[in-house]
């Protein structure tokens, strides 16, 4: 005999185990990418883009201000 | 009316948010690392590898489970493989890839028919070799591994 755990131990130890190299490679694999994928660069942009538009507002919100001023 | 209907190649770009490349080089990859282990499994069904802590009866209920999965995985790729990018500048992996679905199908096939068994371990093999070639032509130039 050589002692080998029951049928099912077997399979649910095999299927981690395949559970295991999908896990790997997918992390390998994403290593590789970096942080170059078009949905990080389009999340940078669209963040750079509402700065921008903030930048803008506050820029707008102060020349009102001095218009009035001048006016006033 | 919809204005713009949803194409197949839209709906693939919407559900990999514009990484079409790099999820389909993730599934390839999982599909050749588990196609190595589904080997490694064959060899113990087969008597050629023996682990102590493995019976062959084992080996091959999750031989199968694991082969399910790689044809659907396969499936996948090859759908967002043919409506992405079609066949142009397909060369070896457009060819290497048809090939693959259609050991596939006679592998699956022989399985379902119980019959010409002994041709099981020749399919297997050739299937992994030929999903080799799939990735290296694809997924290896991408990273960088092949030539």
């Amino acid at each position: 005999m050589t002692g080998r755990p029951s049928q099912a131990v077997q399979i649910v130890g095999s299927m981690l185990v395949a559970l295991a190299i999908v896990a790997v490679a997918i992390a390998v694999v994403t290593a590789h990418f970096g942080p170059a994928s078009s949905a990080e660069l389009e999340a940078r942009e669209e963040r750079i883009e509402l700065r921008e538009e903030a930048r803008e507002g506050r820029r707008e919100a102060r020349e009102e201000r001095l218009e009035e001023r001048r006016e006033g | 009316m919809r204005q713009n209907p949803l194409t197949l190649e839209q709906l693939i770009e919407d559900l990999t948010r514009g990484n079409v490349t790099e999820v389909k080089v993730v599934l390839a990859s999982v599909v050749l690392a588990l196609a190595a282990y589904q080997l490694l499994l064959a060899g113990v069904v087969y008597g050629r590898v023996r682990l102590p802590f493995l019976s062959p009866e084992a080996a091959a209920w999750t031989h199968r489970a694991t082969g399910r999965v790689i044809v659907v995985l396969v499936a996948v790729v090859a759908t967002m493989c043919l409506a992405f990018y079609g066949f142009e500048e397909g060369g070896i992996h457009a060819v290497a890839g048809l090939v693959v679905l259609g050991v596939l199908a006679v592998k699956v096939l022989v399985v379902r028919l119980g019959r010409l068994g002994r041709l099981l371990p020749v399919l297997g093999v050739s299937l992994a070799a030929l999903l080799t070639i799939v990735w290296l032509t694809s997924a290896g130039d991408f990273l960088g591994v092949s030539g």
